[in-house]
């Protein structure tokens, strides 16, 4: 079982994969701009970091799309402008507040909607309640993990951020799609609550697409 | 000749697209394609910025470029941490280790054009929340001139220096500088005078 990550250059993927904090949890490191089919071969899942550059993924569309229709999961982080280049994926804009929690007994909306996935044998509400980028409206097949209230959206119209794609367009492959963004904030030392969720989500991957020992 | 080219990399939120259709500052700015830098010719432009969201693996893949800028003049200002030291100044991030509130207070340490009038508090916090401004530092190389730094351990946040190959580069080691354009407050200030200070290459660092 083989996990792997794409890793977009930037000072935050450098910090999070490699870094002491959480170092060690891919076993394969792919520079984004230089992915080909051939360094997919054997992954069970590919981890898309989020904020790699969006152009970069443009251009590994075929590839990655290639990589779904072969039976892999896509792991799809945030800010990645994953509908412009990932099957089903519709996202909407929201602006980040990063203040909901200065007002005592705030609710920011997050609430999770399929607790019996196996993400959230390691995933909790203290993991998943920090600010997001935008909504996605999960496509018919997928199952959103994670909803925001309509009460919690600044629209009023809610949505999920966190959603499981299985058999994508009929096929083998699999997408986790979120708009969370772990690897920026935990990379530049900055949101304990992001830090948790990445450091969770690999326990997750960990356990779900990797070989003990 | 405009005073900056500042490289997109198609993020959301970083104050660009403020900038570069804003009346007064649109004009002294270009937004170019991030990978597009191989292609550009930086004789065009006095600066050259590089965001938080910058590839520095492809940058350091550009160095070449980016060193004949410099030692033709020009000046590059760089945010974010340092992962790919992409040029001979710059260094690893640093991060204060575990710090608290009061590690990320920051300190003018040096006068400096680009932060002419600003008061430190405004950087210091947004809505009484600290560490948006820098949480440690990109190592100064010798001779760098410190102009910020953070709390009681004086971590410079901000410096500038004349690299050896030419030029100058003036490194902030947080979010970018252009994140604070239209702030409300005296931070505001900082990309005009960042536009005025590219435009004086005389001006010692």
């Amino acid at each position: 079982m083989t996990l792997a990550v794409l890793d977009g250059g930037t000072y935050y993927h450098q910090e999070a994969i490699y870094g002491e904090r959480l170092g060690g949890r891919f076993d394969r490191t792919i520079y984004a701009p230089e992915l080909t089919a051939a360094d997919l071969a054997g992954c069970d899942a590919l981890m898309v970091a989020d904020r790699i550059h969006p152009g970069v993924l443009r251009g590994k569309r075929p590839i990655l799309l290639d990589y779904l229709a072969g039976g892999g999961t896509l792991i799809v982080l945030g800010e990645n402008s994953a509908q412009q280049w990932a099957p089903g994926v519709s996202w909407e804009f929201r602006p980040t507040n990063f203040w909901w929690w200065l007002e005592q007994g705030a609710d920011p909306g997050h609430r999770i909607v399929a607790p019996d996935h196996e993400l959230f044998r390691h995933v909790g509400m203290k993991e998943l309640v920090w600010h997001y980028h935008g909504l996605l409206t999960p496509p018919p097949g997928a199952t959103s993990l994670v909803d925001i209230t309509r009460d919690g959206d600044p629209q009023g119209k809610g949505g999920s951020i966190l959603y499981d794609h299985r058999h994508v367009g009929g096929g083998a492959g699999r997408m986790i799609v979120t708009t969370l963004d772990p690897f920026y904030h935990h990379g530049s030392f900055f949101m304990p609550a992001a830090s948790r969720f990445l450091g969770k989500l690999l326990d997750w991957t960990d356990e779900a697409f990797r070989t003990p020992g | 000749m405009i005073d900056a080219i500042l490289l997109d990399c198609e993020q959301s939120e970083t104050g660009a697209q403020a900038l570069i259709t804003d009346l007064a500052l649109g004009p002294r700015i270009d937004l170019v394609p991030f990978y597009d830098l191989e292609r550009t010719a930086l004789s065009r432009t006095r600066g050259l910025l590089l965001g938080l969201h910058s590839d520095q693996r492809y940058l350091a893949s550009r160095r070449g470029q980016l060193e004949a800028f410099l030692a033709g003049g020009g000046t590059i200002v760089v945010c974010g941490h340092i992962g790919h030291p992409f040029l001979a100044e710059l260094a690893r991030f640093q991060p204060i280790p575990r710090y608290r509130v009061d590690d990320l207070t920051v300190n003018r340490e040096a006068d400096h054009l680009v932060w002419a009038g600003i008061d430190p508090a405004d950087l210091s916090k947004r809505r009484g929340v600290a560490g948006f401004y820098g949480r440690g530092s990109n190592p100064p190389p010798p001779g760098a001139r410190i102009i910020n730094s953070l709390g009681p351990s004086r971590s410079p946040v901000d410096f500038d220096c004349r690299p050896a190959v030419g030029g100058r580069l003036l490194v902030h080691a947080g979010a970018d500088l252009w994140g604070y354009f239209g702030s409300g407050n005296s931070s505001e200030q900082i990309m005009p005078q960042l536009f005025d200070w590219i435009a004086k290459p005389s001006e010692a660092a």
